[in-house]
């Protein structure tokens, strides 16, 4: 069927010649796709619904992991700010765009929304909506991994919230005990929710609650996508080796609020000020043009292209229909059991 | 558990106490030995952990046997069956599967207490996507676990402390007990009494007493799986005896047997000439005192007194 084809499809590279300037047209993709959806989200006739928990100032986590991510090979699991990984490990942005309004032709045919972004083919298990909930199938991910023998990793991600969650602990335990090749990437944009890091953990250095279980844990500018890069590289190396987990704390900033909801009333103007210096794509924009690899005008070229890029994905999820009301029993079971 | 393991690579063994212990009940006595550390797998008491480790291995195309050591620990884990079993397929557009068996003993042992004697048989039957089985004899026991291991939904495998010992008729060589089918297991035709589980034996013995003191013959149908249920053999049954026990180990409101109840009066109103009776336990935390804990429960005092009013005779 065309339009299957046309979701899977991989999105139309901007053809950066270099991966590093591919890896700045993902975080350029991504950032525009977020802010795209918050435009969706906010537009009277709101066409999208739920909970929307925007990606936009993490971009170089999702970017960093997807160059170290060997695809046929290694898992990943998120929870549910999940709209960058999925873009960055190849979902196209017109299945994730009509996800977002709840479409049959979205990545989990409208039945997950934001939360539950699904690409399975390529090794993206989905967004997981409870906080510290996926933490356990992500060991199980590089438990299957480790009893196939398949050479693979799970890069299992979760947010600073989730740290504070009983699953924390079981996983970070059972995956060291193991030896589990799986990589907890703890993405700290500074805030569970609304509650500073400083309000919800008692050790303030969240790479410090990593420690007592026997494996690596250190903090990374996750801010800079080499960074980020070199140390998911250097954990994944050790993992594949049969070395057992680490943990990585990737330490960076949100832009946009929690969720849609948040009027972000708890920011004073100076710390948001102060961040957006720091934005990553700026960063590596910086550090690129400075290395002769980017100008003025690919930049314009890589804007105009990924504006195209949202705008047909917007284009797309608004054209498509919604699901058949039939779909409304169908993936409960298998069908093949009773 | 062994045939399965045999017969399947993926198939492999988890829980607390599985291995070097040979199972906290001797259930997989032998199998460490057996299959080697790889496949028998021991764990921390993490129940949280290694569930969803488990649901995370099926994802991955894994057939994990979950041994939970109690139903009453699984409450630990419950986010992990209620949010990721049970719905991962469905929220992925159909994309994964969840092909685990979590089994281990429910409901009430022998003066455990409250904390170790839940019946959780309800609070998992009521959600979609999950399959809840829970066998009443050896035979079944093998015949569904084997159906259990080899579906591709995930299956919460009701057994009982209390039934670890019984004995009972087990064929040689490969047999499957279809999921989702009762069984009668005394036919009759003056009363329907509907059970599962450790509750079969009670009502068979019921049963036998009333045919022999109240020459009342009813017919005993074993449900097997709690979800999906078989409406089709208790309807059947109550079409034919126009009256109805229900028997249950759980708490009346909102158990296991209100919601089997409301299902079949919706089926079979026009069939009945009484009310379905129910007996469950009684409505209070579960005692220790050996006296308190049998009072709690359902008994063949009960379920003949239960019988005899549906019947019209007290």
């Amino acid at each position: 069927m065309s339009l299957l084809n046309e979701i899977k499809a991989p999105p139309k590279a901007a053809d950066p010649a270099s991966p590093e300037l591919r890896r700045l047209w993902m975080m350029m993709l991504i950032r525009r796709f977020e802010e795209r959806t918050y435009q969706e989200y906010t537009r009277p006739g709101q066409r999208i619904g739920g909970f929307c928990h925007l990606y936009s100032g993490e971009e170089a986590v999702a970017v960093g992991i997807a160059a170290v991510f060997q695809k046929g090979k290694d898992k990943l699991i998120n929870g549910y700010r999940d709209h960058g990984h999925s873009l960055a490990l190849g979902m196209d942005p017109k299945a994730a765009m009509a996800e977002l309004f709840g479409r049959a032709t979205g990545c989990s045919k409208g039945k997950g929304g934001s939360m539950h972004f699904f690409h399975s083919e390529v090794g993206n298990m989905g967004g997981h909506g409870i906080v510290g909930g996926q933490i356990p199938l992500g060991v199980g991910l590089a438990f299957a991994a480790w009893y196939k023998a398949t050479g693979g990793v799970c890069f299992n991600l979760l947010g600073d919230g989730a740290v504070n969650q009983g699953t924390h602990n079981e996983s970070l335990n059972i995956a060291s005990l193991m030896k589990l090749p799986c990589i907890f990437i703890v993405e700290n944009n500074g805030m569970a929710m609304g509650t500073q890091v400083a309000r919800h953990s008692a050790e303030k250095d969240l790479a410090q609650r990593g420690c007592g279980y026997a494996m690596p844990t250190r903090n990374v500018d996750g801010n800079d996508v080499d960074a980020v890069i070199a140390a998911v590289g250097e954990a994944a190396d050790r993992a594949r080796a049969g070395n057992g987990p680490g943990y990585l704390v990737a330490n960076t900033y949100r832009f946009r609020g929690h969720s849609m909801s948040d009027p972000l009333k708890y920011r004073t103007k100076e710390e948001t000020e102060r961040a957006r210096q720091r934005d990553p794509i700026l960063l590596y924009e910086k550090r690129l043009r400075a290395r002769g690899i980017l100008d003025d005008q690919a930049l314009e070229n890589m804007q105009n292209e990924i504006n195209a890029i949202v705008n047909e994905a917007v284009q797309f999820a608004e054209h498509s229909p919604h699901p058949q009301l039939d779909e409304l029993y169908k993936d409960v079971y298998s069908g093949k059991c009773f | 558990m062994v045939e399965e393991m045999v017969r399947d690579e993926n198939v492999f063994l988890m829980g607390e106490e599985v291995g070097e212990y040979n199972g906290a009940y001797k259930v997989s006595e032998g199998m460490l030995a057996r299959f080697g550390p790889r496949r028998v797998i021991d764990t921390p008491i993490s129940e949280a952990g290694f569930v969803g480790l488990g649901i995370g291995a099926a994802m991955s195309g894994l057939r994990p046997i979950i041994e939970l050591m109690s139903w009453s620990f699984s409450f630990v884990a419950f986010d992990q069956i209620i949010n990721n079993a049970a719905n991962i397929r469905y929220m992925s557009g159909g994309q994964l599967a969840v092909p685990i068996v979590i089994r281990g003993g429910n409901g009430i042992a022998h003066q455990l207490g409250a904390t170790h004697s839940h019946r959780v048989d309800a609070l998992y039957s009521r959600v979609p996507g999950l399959v809840v089985v829970a066998p009443s004899t050896p035979h079944d026991a093998k015949g569904l676990l084997k159906s259990s291991i080899r579906c591709d939904d995930p299956v919460v495998f009701l057994e009982s402390e209390m039934m670890l010992a019984d004995k009972g008729e087990v064929p040689a060589g490969e047999y499957l007990v279809p999921i989702g089918k009762a069984d009668i297991k005394r036919p009759g035709d003056d009363v329907t009494l509907i059970c599962w589980s450790k509750m079969v034996k009670l009502c068979q013995t019921a049963a036998m007493q009333l045919a022999e003191t109240e020459g009342i013959s009813a017919e005993v149908i074993d449900l097997r799986t709690l979800r999906p249920l078989d409406e089709a053999a208790p309807a059947g049954s109550i079409r034919k005896t126009h009256r109805c026990v229900i028997v249950d180990e759980d708490w009346p409101y909102c158990g296991m047997g209100a919601g089997v109840m409301a299902r079949l009066y919706e089926k079979v109103w026009d069939e009945l000439d009484a009310p379905i009776a129910r007996v469950c336990s009684e409505d209070v935390p579960v005692p220790y005192n050996h006296f308190l804990e049998q009072a709690m429960q359902p008994s063949v005092e009960k379920v003949v007194k239960a019988v005899k009013e549906v019947c019209y005779l007290t």
